[in-house]
């Protein structure tokens, strides 16, 4: 009776045992999914950066000796006689608009060697909402214009940490472009900061369009861009990505398609590289 | 903050004379210039430290301005200072390797803080 008893209670006990040792097992499971695809991730990334950066370099003297040429034609222009000036100043334009997409070629070199650049990252004791709101500032006039609203909760209590603030700035700065143009009009972005012992939190939350489950799975990837040509390289979270690994943390991300995003840093307090 | 040399550029003379008195007075060592073309003569010359640069400027912009700096002189940190902030020209400085961004009108404190954390990382970059 007694045995009976103590069984069906060390058996009662073993189930729940196996089931705690089963979650626990798909939770391990899910992680090693994450850190996969993080790897995956990470390797692409390395690829890309490698090929990228090779291109980048041999692409950008030529554009050095077109832009200074074009130069050189302007000044020629401004000392030559004014007998045709209507034609002086078609050519003008067209001078001036080689220098413009000169610019954005440049542009998109500049960002392909920013994440293939080998240069350790340089850690500085940083106050990461000061950081943050700097940022905030910047983009809070833009934002007004399109009543767009940023709500901020800083954590109060939130450790300095030790990080590479201009790399960090850049990733907040892309994140609310990202918010803003995701959001187009009227909408809110909640900036919020928190930490536990190890690590601080940082989160970049829109109102906007939300992202729907296909393409949630690359938007980190080179050149995923959902926007029209010449609005967007889809450079800008590949660069956040490449950046957060390099700083030791990573970027989560939820989104639902017409129900906003929101986009989760984590970061390590004590970083040492 | 010692030894730290800076050079600030802005087309408005007025805020340099004004700007160059005040940090004269916190004894930084500073010159002002009106141009990105004075600015990168000056940097022939002399061993500069931090670049304060206004991002609109006749000319040769802020972002042209930072973007020769920075290749012909990688160790010197480039802080942009900006009236009115706008999201692109905030992307583009960071690309181009600026340090921080400061809103014009500033604290002076921010300012001489952010001064300091930009004279720290050129000293930690010479040591690596
Ligand atoms: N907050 C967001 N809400 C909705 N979609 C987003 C958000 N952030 C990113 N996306 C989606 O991810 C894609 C890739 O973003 P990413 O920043 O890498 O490039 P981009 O913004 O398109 O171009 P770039 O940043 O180079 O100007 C975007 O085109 C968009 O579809
Ligand atoms: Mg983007």
């Amino acid at each position: 009776m007694i045995i009976n008893v103590i069984l069906s209670l060390i058996s009662a006990n073993l189930l729940i045992f196996i089931i705690f040792l089963s979650k626990k097992i798909q939770k391990i499971k899910n992680e090693k999914c994450v850190l996969d695809q993080q790897l995956v991730q990470s390797q692409k990334l390395a690829a890309i950066g490698q090929l990228s950066s090779g291109i980048a370099h041999e692409i950008n003297n030529p554009l050095a000796i077109i832009n200074q040429e074009a130069e050189i034609s302007l000044h020629l222009l401004d000392s030559t006689n004014l007998k045709f000036e209507e034609q002086n100043k078609e050519l003008k334009d067209s001078l001036s608009q080689i220098k413009i997409q000169i610019k954005r070629c440049r542009e998109i070199t500049h960002r392909l060697l920013s994440f293939a650049r080998k240069n350790d990252p340089i850690i500085q004791q940083t106050d990461v909402n000061a950081l943050i709101e700097d940022m905030a500032l910047l983009v809070e006039k833009e934002a007004k214009l399109k009543s767009i609203v940023l709500i901020r909760k800083y954590s109060p209590e939130l450790p300095l940490i030790n990080t590479d603030p201009p790399l960090l700035r850049q990733v907040i700065l892309n994140l609310l472009n990202n918010a803003m143009q995701a959001i187009e009009k009227e909408g809110e972005i909640f900036i919020t900061t928190s930490f536990n012992p190890s690590k601080i939190e940082i989160s970049i939350k829109d109102t906007g369009s939300g992202i729907s489950k296909r393409n949630l799975d690359k938007i980190f990837d080179p050149f995923f861009t959902t926007k029209p040509p010449g609005k967007g390289t889809g450079l800008g979270l590949s660069i956040c990505i490449a950046i957060i690994n390099k700083l030791g943390g990573n970027i989560n991300v939820e989104s639902k398609e017409g129900q906003g995003s929101n986009f989760i840093i984590n970061l390590p307090i004590f970083y040492t590289f | 903050m010692e030894n730290m040399k800076v050079l600030v550029v802005d087309d408005e003379g007025d805020f340099i004379e004004l700007f160059v008195k005040r940090l004269k007075k916190r004894q930084i060592d500073i010159i002002g210039v009106e141009s990105g073309y004075r600015a990168l003569d000056i940097l022939k010359k002399e061993k500069i430290d931090v670049v304060l640069l206004d991002v609109k400027m006749p000319g040769m912009d802020g972002i042209d301005t930072l973007r020769e700096i920075k290749t012909k002189y990688p160790l010197i940190e480039v802080i942009m200072i900006t009236g009115h902030g706008s999201v692109e020209s905030g992307l583009q400085g960071m690309i181009h390797g600026a340090y921080d961004y400061v809103l014009k009108p500033f604290d002076l404190e921010v300012l001489l803080n952010k001064l300091k954390k930009a004279f720290e990382r050129k000293r930690l970059k010479e040591k690596a």
